[in-house]
C-alpha cells in the first residue's frame, strides 16, 4: 500500500523533473537549430498530448460501459492525419505565412482581422474547455484516491480532504506550474521550445506505462484468447450491433473536428510546427502512437471486468488492477502516466487559451484604452500577466465544473461535452481554407448559434445531478415547452444526447455559414484575405497580403518593434533588413514590403487584428492601408466622373455658342435687309409724293395756269395718290403674305375659270394696249389645290406685266395651259424685250422693276414677289420658262387637286 | 531474391508522380472512413475469434494498422520529391 504522502511526493518530484526539462530544453533549442528538439519524433510526441488522462483512465471505463466506442476518439485523428495533404498541411502553410498564434487568431486573419470574430472564439474556447480541465482534475484526483486506498495508514496528509480540497489543491498546483512554464517570455512566433520539450517527454512516459500495465494485464490474464473467452464466460461481451450507431458516427465526427480546433492540438501541430516535412512523419506517426496506447485497453476494460469487483470504478482499472495483484511499483508508474497525461493536458491548454486571451481580448483594450506601457518593456510584461491572469481564470473555471458536476461518474462523456463546443469551429475553418466566399457575417453568426445550441442541448444538462432546476428543465423544457426541451429538441426524442445536442449544434451553424456567406457580401480586407489564404499554394513568395505604404519613419517602427517584440529582437529585425539593403541601420527607409513583414512578426506575438490596428496607428502620412486605397480609388473615379461632366458642359456650351452666332448672323443680314426695305419703300413713297407736292403747290398759285393746264395738274395727282395707294397696299398685301397674316386654306379651285375671270379682268387694259391674246393649248376644267382670288390676281400680275413692259409694234400674249402627271401648267408667253440673263433671279424680287419697255404704268416692282408668295403657298412655283416667242414666258405650275 | 531486392530497390528509387501519389493519399482516407463506418464496417461483424480476438476488434485494429503502413509509404514516398510540398491540391 502506498500512502498519499508518498504518492503526492512522487507526483512533485516528478513536475520538477519536467520543469527542469523544459527550463534546458528552450535552452538547447535557441541555440542550436539542428537539435534533436527540432526533430520530426519531438513534433509527433508533442502532438501526442492529444490522449490525456482520458485516454489513460476514461478510455477503459468508457470500454468497459460502452464497448468499443471508444476507438472513435482515435480513428477520427487518425483519418485526418492520413489525409494530412489535404487539410493539415494547408493550415500548416497559411499559419506559417500570416505568424498565425492560435485558431481564434486564424479565423480572425481571414475574416478580415476582426477581432469581434476572435473574441467570440476565445470566449467559447474558454468556456468549452472547463469541463475538459475539469475531467483532468476529476482523474488526478480519483487516481490519487484509489492509489492511497481507503486505509487510515494510505490516508496521510489527506485526511479529512475531501476530493473537492483535493482537486483544489491539484487545480491551485497545475496554475503555478503552468505559470511557471510558460509565461516565462512572450517569443517571436509563439513557440515554446521547452515545453514541447517537456510534452514529449511525457507522451514517452505515458506510453510506457500505459503499455506496461497492459502487458501485465494480458501476461496475468493468461494472453488475448484467455482474457476475452473468461469474459464471454461472465458474460461480458462486445456488442458489436450496437456499437455502429449515430454515437459512432458522432464521436468519429467530433474527433476530427477536435483534433484540429482543440486549442492545445492547434498550438502543437500547426504554431509550434517549424518544419513542414515533420508534418509527413507525424502523418503516419502519430497514428501509429495512438493505435498503440489503444492496444491494450479493451483487454484491460475486459479483464477489469471479470475479475475485479463489481462496484470498481471502470475508470481506474489502470491503477486497481495492477494493486489488485500487489504491484505496487507498477501502480505507482501508472499514477505516474495517468498524472503525466493530465498535467501535459493542462499545461498546454492553459498555454494556448492564455494566448488567446491575451491577444484577442487583452491587447485590443490597451489600443483602445491605453497606451499601453511606456518603455520597451511594458508591452512584454503587460502580455505576460495578461497571461498567467488568463491561467488562473482557466484553471478556477475547470476547478468549478468540477465542483458543480462532481455526482457524475464516467469521466468519458464530460470530455465529449467539450468536444462538442470545439467542433463550432471547424465549419468556419474548412470554409476559411476552402471557399472564398465564406463571409465574416456568416461565420460569426454561425458559430454564435452553435454555440447557443451547445450551452442549451450539451453543457446545460451536465448540471442535472447537482440542480433539482435543471433536471426539471430537462424533463418539460423551458415554461413547459416541450419542444425546447434540452435532450429533445424540435420532436427528436429518444436520440442519444451527444448526438442529438451535436446534430442540432453543427447543423444550424454549417447551414448558417453556407446560406448566409451566399447571402452576405464580404468587405475589401475579407475578400483579400480569402484568397490570401485559399490560394495558398498557388501564390509565389511574393504576395504576401499587406499593402501597408508608409511616409514613417524607421524611428518609429523601431518603437514600435521593441515595445512589443522587445529590444533583441527588434534590433536583429532592423539590423537583418539593413543589411540585405546594404545601408546603414540607421539609415534605412522602411519599404511597404518591409513594413508587411514586421506587421506579420508582431502579428506573432499580439494577433493579426492588433498587429493591424498598431502599425495602421503608427504609419501615418502617406498611410495607405487598403481599405484607404480602395477610398483613394473611388475618390479617383469621382473626380474623373467630374471631370468628364465638366468636359460635357463645356462641349454643350460650344455648340450653344456657336448656335447664337449663327443667330446673330441671321438677324445681322435681316436686318439689313430690313434696312434695304425701309430704303427702297421710302424711295418709292417719295416719288408719288413729289408729284403730288410740286403739282398742289402749282395749284395753290392759280393765277398763271390756265383751265386746261390745271385739269392736266388735278388729274396728275390723282393719278399719284392712286399709284400710291396701290402701292402701299401692295407692300402691306406683301409683307402680310410673307409673315403669313391672312392665310387661307387651300382648296380645290377651278384654274381655267380662275384664268377665264383674269382675262375679263384685263380686257379693258388688253384693248386699251391693242394687244392680241393667243390660246396655244387649253386644258380641260381642273380643279387645283388653291385659293380662287388669289389664284385670280396672280394671273392678272402676269398678265398686266406682259402688257406693261412689251413694246413691240403688234403685242402678242401667247397662253397655254396644260395638265401633266398631276401638275397644271400655265404658260405665259410675250413678244416683248424679254428677260436679261442677269435679271432672271432679280425680277422676282421686292422693288425690282424691268429695265426695258417699262410704260408710265410701271408698278412698285412688288408684284412678282407678292405673285411668287401666293403661288408657293398654293405649292406651285412661279418661274421663268423657254419660248418660242422672242419675249418671256412666265409658268406658273399647281398640284391637281386630288 | 535478386529481382525482388532489385524490385524493392526500383521502388524507392523511382520517382511517383506527385499527382499520383496525392490521388493515392485521397483514396487511402476515403476508403479508411469507409472501412470504418457501417454498412462495410459489419462485413468482418461475424461472432468469431481470431488469436482470441473478437473478429470485430481485430479488424477495426488490422484497418488501422494498414492505414498507418500506407500513409507511411506514400509519405516517404512523397519525401523523395524535391517539389512535392508546392503541389496544389
Amino acid at each position: 500500500m502506498l500512502s498519499a504522502d508518498f504518492v503526492i511526493a512522487t507526483a512533485v518530484g516528478y513536475v520538477g523533473l519536467l520543469f527542469v526539462l523544459a527550463y534546458f530544453g528552450d535552452r538547447r533549442a535557441r541555440s542550436s537549430k539542428r537539435s534533436f528538439l527540432h526533430s520530426p519524433t519531438v513534433y509527433t510526441l508533442s502532438i501526442s498530448v492529444y490522449c490525456t488522462s482520458w485516454t489513460f483512465y476514461g478510455a477503459v471505463g468508457n470500454a468497459a460501459r460502452s464497448g468499443l466506442e471508444f476507438l472513435t476518439i482515435y480513428l477520427g485523428p487518425t483519418l485526418v492525419f492520413v489525409g494530412w495533404w489535404f487539410l493539415l498541411r494547408r493550415l500548416v502553410r497559411i499559419s506559417h505565412d500570416q505568424r498565425i498564434t492560435s485558431v481564434a487568431d486564424l479565423l480572425s486573419s481571414r475574416f478580415g482581422k476582426s477581432n469581434r470574430l476572435a473574441v467570440l472564439i476565445t470566449c467559447i474556447a474558454v468556456i468549452g474547455i472547463a469541463p475538459y480541465i475539469a475531467l483532468q482534475l476529476k482523474a488526478v484526483t480519483s487516481s490519487i484516491q484509489t492509489i492511497a486506498g481507503a486505509s487510515e495508514f494510505g490516508q496521510g496528509s489527506l485526511r479529512g480532504i475531501d476530493d473537492v480540497g483535493l482537486a483544489f489543491g491539484i487545480a491551485a498546483g497545475m496554475a503555478l506550474f503552468t505559470i511557471l512554464f510558460g509565461t516565462r517570455h512572450v517569443d517571436a512566433k509563439e513557440q515554446h521550445h521547452g515545453v514541447v520539450a517537456a510534452i514529449a517527454f511525457e507522451a514517452v512516459v505515458k506510453l510506457a506505462a500505459l503499455l506496461a500495465v497492459g502487458i501485465f494485464v494480458v501476461w496475468v490474464g493468461g494472453g488475448f484468447e484467455q482474457i476475452f473467452s473468461r469474459a464471454t464466460e461472465v458474460g461480458v461481451t462486445i456488442d458489436a450491433e450496437g456499437t455502429f450507431d449515430s454515437r459512432w458516427f458522432t464521436t468519429l465526427g467530433l474527433s476530427v473536428a477536435a483534433i484540429v480546433c482543440l486549442p492545445r492540438q492547434f498550438q502543437v501541430t500547426v504554431v509550434e510546427n517549424s518544419d513542414e516535412s515533420h508534418l509527413r512523419v507525424a502523418s503516419w506517426a502519430f497514428p501509429a502512437y495512438m493505435l498503440l496506447m489503444s492496444l491494450f485497453i479493451l483487454p484491460i476494460a475486459v479483464f477489469g471486468l471479470t475479475t475485479l469487483p463489481a462496484s470498481s470504478n471502470p475508470d481506474m482499472f489502470a491503477l486497481t488492477l495492477p494493486m489488485a495483484f500487489n504491484q505496487d511499483g507498477l501502480a505507482l508508474f501508472a499514477f505516474i502516466g495517468g498524472f503525466s497525461s493530465a498535467t501535459s493536458m493542462i499545461i498546454l491548454e492553459s498555454i494556448a487559451l492564455s494566448i488567446m486571451v491575451s491577444n484577442h481580448i487583452v491587447m485590443p483594450l490597451i489600443l483602445r484604452f491605453g497606451s499601453g506601457g511606456g518603455d520597451g518593456q511594458g508591452m512584454t510584461s503587460l502580455l505576460l500577466n495578461a497571461r498567467r491572469f488568463s491561467i488562473v481564470l482557466i484553471l478556477s473555471l475547470g476547478f468549478f465544473y468540477f465542483f458543480f458536476t462532481r455526482d457524475s461518474d464516467a469521466l468519458a462523456p464530460i470530455g465529449l461535452i467539450s468536444f462538442t463546443a470545439i467542433a463550432q469551429f471547424f465549419p468556419a475553418v474548412i470554409a476559411a481554407i476552402f471557399w472564398r466566399d465564406a463571409s465574416l457575417k456568416a461565420a460569426t453568426a454561425a458559430i454564435a448559434t452553435g454555440f447557443v445550441f451547445w450551452v442549451w442541448c450539451s453543457f446545460l444538462p451536465s448540471f442535472r445531478s447537482v440542480s433539482p432546476d435543471v433536471a426539471l428543465l430537462l424533463a418539460n423544457g423551458p415554461w413547459g415547452i416541450e419542444w425546447l426541451r434540452p435532450e429533445a429538441m424540435f420532436g427528436l426524442v429518444g436520440m442519444d444526447p451527444l448526438a442529438h445536442a451535436a446534430f442540432w449544434s453543427l447543423s444550424a451553424n454549417v447551414l448558417i455559414l453556407v446560406v448566409g456567406s451566399l447571402l452576405t457580401s464580404q468587405s475589401a480586407l475579407e475578400r483579400l484575405q480569402a484568397s490570401v489564404f485559399v490560394d495558398v499554394f498557388r501564390r509565389g513568395a511574393s504576395a504576401r497580403g499587406n499593402f501597408v505604404l508608409g511616409s514613417a519613419t524607421a524611428n518609429d517602427l523601431y518603437f514600435v518593434a521593441e515595445r512589443v517584440l522587445g529590444e533583441r529582437r527588434a534590433a536583429a529585425l532592423f539590423e537583418a533588413e539593413a543589411a540585405d539593403r546594404g545601408v546603414e541601420p540607421d539609415m534605412l527607409e522602411p519599404s511597404p514590403d518591409f513594413i508587411g513583414r514586421l506587421e506579420r512578426e508582431l502579428a506573432g506575438s499580439i494577433g493579426a487584428a492588433s498587429a493591424h490596428v498598431m502599425l495602421s496607428k503608427v504609419v501615418s502620412g502617406i498611410d495607405v492601408s487598403l481599405e484607404e486605397m480602395m477610398q483613394m480609388a473611388g475618390e479617383t473615379q469621382q473626380v474623373i466622373q467630374y471631370s468628364q461632366e465638366l468636359e460635357r458642359t463645356s462641349a454643350e456650351l460650344r455648340s450653344t455658342a456657336r448656335k447664337l452666332e449663327d443667330a446673330n448672323t441671321q438677324l445681322k443680314e435681316l436686318d439689313s435687309q430690313k434696312d434695304e426695305f425701309l430704303s427702297q419703300v421710302s424711295h418709292e413713297v417719295r416719288t408719288p409724293m413729289t408729284s403730288i407736292r410740286s403739282f398742289s403747290e402749282i395749284l395753290l398759285d392759280p393765277a398763271g395756269i390756265d383751265e386746261p393746264q390745271r385739269q392736266h395738274f388735278v388729274s396728275t395727282i390723282h393719278q399719284e395718290s392712286l399709284r400710291l395707294t396701290r402701292l402701299l397696299d401692295e407692300i402691306l398685301d406683301l409683307s402680310a403674305l410673307e409673315r403669313g397674316e391672312r392665310p387661307w386654306t387651300n382648296v380645290a379651285v377651278d384654274a381655267e375659270a380662275a384664268l377665264d375671270r383674269a382675262l375679263t379682268v384685263c380686257d379693258a387694259l388688253l384693248r386699251q394696249r391693242g394687244m392680241r391674246v393667243e390660246f396655244a393649248g387649253r386644258a380641260r376644267r381642273t380643279m387645283v389645290t388653291g385659293d380662287a382670288d388669289r389664284l385670280c390676281q396672280v394671273f392678272i400680275n402676269l398678265i398686266s406685266n406682259a402688257v406693261k413692259y412689251n413694246d413691240a409694234e403688234r403685242p402678242l400674249l401667247r397662253i397655254a395651259t396644260s395638265v401633266r402627271g398631276g401638275v397644271h401648267t400655265v404658260d405665259f408667253a410675250d413678244n416683248g424685250p424679254g428677260i436679261a440673263r442677269n435679271d432672271r433671279k432679280i425680277i422676282f424680287e421686292k422693288f425690282s422693276r424691268g429695265q426695258q419697255g417699262a410704260s408710265a404704268q410701271a408698278g412698285a416692282g412688288l408684284g412678282l414677289a407678292i405673285s411668287r408668295q401666293i403661288v408657293s403657298r398654293m405649292n406651285g412655283t412661279l418661274d421663268l420658262a423657254p419660248s418660242a416667242l422672242p419675249g418671256a414666258c412666265f409658268r406658273v405650275r399647281l398640284k391637281v387637286a386630288r | 531474391m535478386p529481382k525482388l531486392s532489385a524490385w524493392c530497390a526500383n521502388f524507392w528509387a523511382k520517382m511517383v508522380a506527385p499527382s499520383k501519389l496525392r490521388a493515392s493519399m485521397l483514396v487511402l482516407t476515403v476508403l479508411g472512413a469507409l472501412l470504418m463506418l457501417p454498412p462495410l464496417v459489419y462485413v468482418f461483424d461475424q461472432t468469431v475469434t481470431h488469436f482470441g480476438i473478437p473478429q470485430i476488434v481485430f479488424y477495426l485494429f488490422a484497418v488501422w494498422l494498414l492505414m498507418i503502413i500506407g500513409t507511411a509509404l506514400l509519405a516517404r514516398a512523397m519525401g523523395k520529391q524535391p517539389d512535392a510540398g508546392e503541389g496544389d491540391t
